[in-house]
Formats: C-alpha cells, structure tokens, sequence
C-alpha cells in the first residue's frame, strides 16, 4: 500500500469551490462538479470535502447536494461540515459517502462513539485544527474562532479512546501557506496514537508530501498543492501521476 | 441551410461548400475564401529566413521596451497545440519572460489542465489563472442557447479578452503575442461569425433570456474596448507563428516528445463546450463542418492536399455514442435535460443583430479613423 494522497477541497455557503489561507481569504477555485471531474480522470485515491461554514452557519448537512457529488466521484470521497449526531451521519453514508470528517463534534468523545459503534471506526475521521498559541499548541474549533485548552496531542488520543479510525492534522497558522507542513507537530502527534494520522495545512508542493510521510504521517492531504499552481497561485487543478507518486515513495525510503 | 436556389458545390482549390450562406464561387469554380486567403498570404505569413529575422528585431524591441517591468509580454494558454507551441518557442528560442493567461470558464478538459500544467512546470513560467464563477457563466451560456445566435462560444472569449485587457494594465504589459496563426486558420467565411468583444450584445442577450446578475463575469464595456484596444492601442497583438513555417502536425509531435504533451484529438477542443459546439451544434443547426475551414486553411499553407482534406472531411465529425455523451455531459452541467438542449439546438437561427449591440459604433470607430488618417 502506498501512502494515500487527498485533495481537500472546501465549500463555502453558497457551494462554490473556495481555498483559504490561515482560514481567511477565500479563493474562488471553481464549481465542485467541474474540479471533481477532473480529479476522477486523474485517477485520484481519495477526496475529502469539507464545508467550512456548516457547523459557525449552524447549518445541517445538505443530504441531497451531498448525494450529487457522492455520485459524480470516481473515488472514495469523505465529507465533513455541520456533522453532530448519528442522525445526521445515516442519510450521508446512505449518499454514498464512505468517511464522515468531524470537527467541532470531535471534541465530544460521546459523538465519535456512537458514530463508530454505528458505522465502524473505519468510517469517522476526526480533524484537529492546531494554532501554536503562546502557551503551546491548542485544538482548535469553529474556524479557528475558538481555542478549546486541550492539547492537539491530548485531542487526538481522546478521538481514539472514543473510537475515532483517522486523525486529519489540520494546522491553522500553515493553510493556504504553501512553505511545508509542520513537521514537529506531525512527528509529535502521529507517535502519540496508533491511529493512521493524514497531515494537512501547508503542503504546496510534492516535496512537502514526502516530508510529511517521513515526519510519520501514514496520509497526506492538501488544498493549495492540487489547486494551485505557481508564483502567481493560478488556480489550477494536479495530481501526482502514479509514476510520481512511486519517485516519491522511492524518495521517502531512502530517507528513511 | 444550404441555398435553395443554388446546387450543392465544392470549391476546387479547397473544400469550403456551398452549406454556407456566405460562401460564393467565381466560374473557375474557387470561392472566395480560399482565393482571399490566397491573396492575403504573401502580406500575413513568411515562413521563411527573413521572417525569422524580423520576428527576431521585433523581440528585441520588445525586451528593450520591458527590460524594467515584471514580463516582457503576455500569452495565453489554452492547454491546446498552438499556445503551447507559442510558449515553448519563446522560451527555448527566445528567453521571453512570460505571463501566461488562462481563464476558466468552467469546461475545461482533464488534458488541457495537464497540458498547461506541463508547458508552465518545465518551461518554468509565470501562470495566471482567472475562474469564471460557474454560476454566472451557466446563467449566460444557457441564455446564449436559449437566444439561439451563432457565435456560442462568445461568453468564453469574451471573458478571457477581457481578463487579458485588465491584466495588462495590472501586471504594465504592451505586448500579447497570440498562438493564433495564417498556418491553420487562415480561412474565414465572409462576415460569417459575429466578434465576441461586444458586451453590448453579450448583455442584451443575458438580458433576455439569463436569470441572474453578472456581477463578476469579466466584461470590457464597448467605449472602453474601443479606448483599450483600438485608440489607446493597450496591446500589441503579435503573431509570431506567422514567422515560421508553422505546421501544427508537426508542432504537436514536437510538443509530445518534448513535454509528454497530451493530444486531444481536434482543433481548439481544450474546452468540452467548444467540442460541443463544433461537433454537435455547428453541423445540425446550420450543416457546418468546422473541419473545412481548417482542412481549407491547410490546403492554403501548402501543408495538406485536397485529396486529402476530403478523404478526412469523409470521416464522421463524432460517433453516435460519442454525441449522445458530450450532450448528456453539456446538458447535466447546464443542469438541464438533453431533450431541452435538443430543443435549444433545434431552435430556428437568430441574428445577433436582434439584440442590441456595438457593431455601429465599432464601424464608425473605423471610419473615424480613416477620417483622422485623411483616407476617406
């Protein structure tokens, strides 16, 4: 198995295609259905989608719209935004969704239990949202809005002992940023759980994936790497071609 | 729609037919487009040592000109043959420091993208990229369907006209050198086609027949186009291919080999709509092959026989199986059935005309001109 490589796309409102950077300035990238067309001929193995604006808009998820880009996507596609309950997680995997993503409702132990006792662990991925914070680092929730006091370690081990299958690293003061990822928070997070940790915020090139992987996550996921391209961020959407992909793996042992 | 009171005819020299209203014959039996781009070839394109010389002089003056600005000139990128072809040649040849314009507009092609990403990767340009908000750009393509004119393929070259115009005073540029060539595309039927920079049409028609607002869509109003590009001269158009003995074959193969360059397969399909548009739409509404005016173009070059021209012309444009997905695909992304965009294909031809426009402001702009310069 090689590692996986995820694009994260994220929906605003008013379901346009946008990419941020440290959570703010959204670019308009496209329309969902026209960027996930193009990600299934280029043979993507996962895609995550999350509404960014779901759960601060207190919006319930969209079933219906949800079960369109279910069926356009080639690929296994996990989705996050406004997710709280079982309730809400039936008619989305019904939809054809395979990974529901939670944010703020991964803070609630009790929430990602009953989602893996429903849907199995394989099925919840939890998404800590890291700010380095004067005190050190801290999860954070709503957008970046609210600093919980937990640990972004502490949260994560928390998810697992509730059942969580995957943690999504997600670094707030790296997104949209393009330099690489933080490689201490990966290496100190992913020693601390078992579970297969996916790295997000910061990657801009295939060099950061790799620097990722070698930090110990067993994913990488990125927004800007897959949807912009160059000095000037043209929007524009790439995929490491498999043959990329195995330089990269080849790469990666040889550091190791 | 071919002209009843005439019989179907051929050109002898090229293969433009009588399908076209436009297209008239002389007694040899030549039309009148080959015999016009016969006549205009020694004054538009020199592929020869001396062409490429002056080609040479003019990137000089251009460098010159830009040495202090962030790039010497502008080009456009399409993901398709000639543009790449364009970017490639100035900088493998002439070192140029490019800004490369794409805009999207919602339709492009898995290997137009991986094109252009090719092209920028490893020539190692400076790429920039306006998004149409698909929203809008369904609104007005639908309404374009729905007001049943030719030009189709208006809203995508309007916005990417008018994206070049606003960049280039964002980014302090003088020159665009444009893909478009004498080679491939020489062949034009007499006031066939209507221009896509007229936003006066462009809004009488959303008008009409969109729902929404175009609030982002990239417009260049009528007086500010005619300031920008034609009084203020903003931009400089060159066409450097027209200094070479460019053949897209063989462009092609050049690109292939060189950058692992995906073919595509026909002209100017970078975009799924245009692909729709040339293959389904031109052929049933009006029985126009657009391959003929390409084939035609060719023939003119010296780079294809007719022999040839009209052995491919006999190969169909597009399969059954293949037509019925591009509709479904067009219509799915218009979020419309296929019956409905059968309907809008089916819908008795409007002149462009009918809505209001800037054709005689454009003409007499012209004529000003001409005044000021004491022709008239």
């Amino acid at each position: 198995m090689r590692p996986r490589v995820v694009p994260v796309l994220l929906l605003d409102s008013r379901r346009r295609l946008v990419k941020t950077r440290r959570f703010g300035e959204p670019i308009y990238v496209g329309d969902p259905f026209n960027v996930i067309r193009i990600f299934n001929e280029k043979e993507v193995d996962e895609i995550c989608v999350l509404d960014i604006n779901a759960t601060v808009e207190q919006r319930r998820p969209d079933v219906g719209f949800i079960r369109e880009l279910a069926s356009e996507c080639f690929m296994p596609l996990s989705y996050g935004g406004g997710v709280t309950s079982v309730s809400d997680a039936s008619p989305i995997f019904a939809a054809g969704v395979e990974k529901i993503v939670l944010g703020r409702a991964g803070t609630d132990a009790r929430i990602i239990r009953a989602l893996a006792d429903e849907f199995g662990s394989q099925a919840v991925t939890v998404c800590v949202d890291c700010k380095n914070t004067p005190e050190g680092w801290r999860a954070v929730v709503d957008r970046g809005l609210v600093v919980t006091p937990l640990d972004p370690v502490r949260l994560a081990q928390e998810a697992e002992a509730a059942g969580a299958g995957e943690i999504l690293l997600q670094n707030v003061d790296r997104d949209g940023e393009r330099s690489g990822y933080d490689l201490e928070l990966i290496y100190r997070v992913s020693r601390a759980v078992e579970l297969p940790l996916m790295a997000l915020g910061g990657a801009g090139e295939l060099r950061h994936l790799v620097e990722a992987l070698v930090a110990g996550a067993s994913a990488v996921a990125s927004g800007s790497t897959f949807v912009f391209l160059g000095r000037l961020r043209a929007v524009l959407i790439t995929y490491p071609s498999t043959g990329d992909i195995e330089q990269m793996r080849a790469n990666l042992q040889r550091e190791c | 729609m071919s002209q009843n009171s005439q019989r179907y005819q051929v050109c002898s020299i090229c293969v433009m037919d009588s399908n076209n209203p436009g297209v008239t014959f002389d007694e040899s039996g030549q039309c009148v487009c080959c015999r016009d781009a016969l006549a205009r070839k020694p004054h538009e394109w020199w592929p020869t040592k001396e062409g490429y010389n002056r080609l040479e002089k003019t990137v000089e003056r251009i460098k010159r000109e830009m040495a202090a600005k962030p790039y010497d000139v502008m080009i456009g990128l399409s993901g398709g043959v000639d543009s790449a072809y364009l970017a490639h040649l100035l900088k493998r040849k002439f070192n140029l420091r490019m800004i490369a314009v794409h805009v999207d507009g919602g339709w492009n092609t898995e290997a137009a993208v991986r094109n252009i990403e090719k092209i920028v990767r490893q020539l190692d340009i400076d790429l920039y990229t306006h998004v149409v908000e698909w929203e809008e750009m369904r609104d007005l393509q639908l309404a374009y369907l729905k007001a049943s004119v030719f030009n189709q393929d208006a809203p995508q070259d309007h916005a990417f006209f008018s994206t070049l115009y606003r960049l280039s005073k964002r980014f302090e540029q003088k020159f665009f050198l444009s893909g478009v060539n004498f080679s491939g595309e020489s062949v034009h039927v007499p006031r066939g086609g209507y221009p896509a920079m007229d936003a006066r049409n462009l809004r009488a028609i959303h008008r009409s027949h969109g729902v929404g607002t175009l609030d982002t869509f990239p417009l260049l109003e009528p007086l500010h186009y005619l300031w920008l590009a034609r009084i203020r001269k903003q931009l400089q158009i060159v066409k450097p291919l027209d200094y070479l003995p460019y053949d897209k074959e063989a462009a092609k193969r050049e690109l292939i080999a060189t950058y692992g360059f995906v073919d595509y397969g026909a002209k100017h399909q970078e975009s799924r709509f245009t692909k729709f548009y040339q293959e389904i739409y031109l052929p049933v509404r009006y029985g126009f092959d657009k391959r003929r005016l390409h084939c035609s173009a060719l023939i003119v070059a010296g780079q294809m026989t007719r022999d040839e021209a009209l052995e491919q012309l006999e190969r169909p444009l597009t399969t059954p199986e293949q037509a019925a997905r591009d509709k479904r695909f067009v219509a799915k992304k218009l979020r419309i059935s296929v019956e409905e965009l059968d309907r809008l294909v089916a819908l008795p031809p409007v002149p462009h005309q009918k809505y209001a426009n800037s054709q005689t402001l454009y003409r007499f702009n012209g004529v000003l001109r001409k005044l000021v310069r004491g022709r008239l």
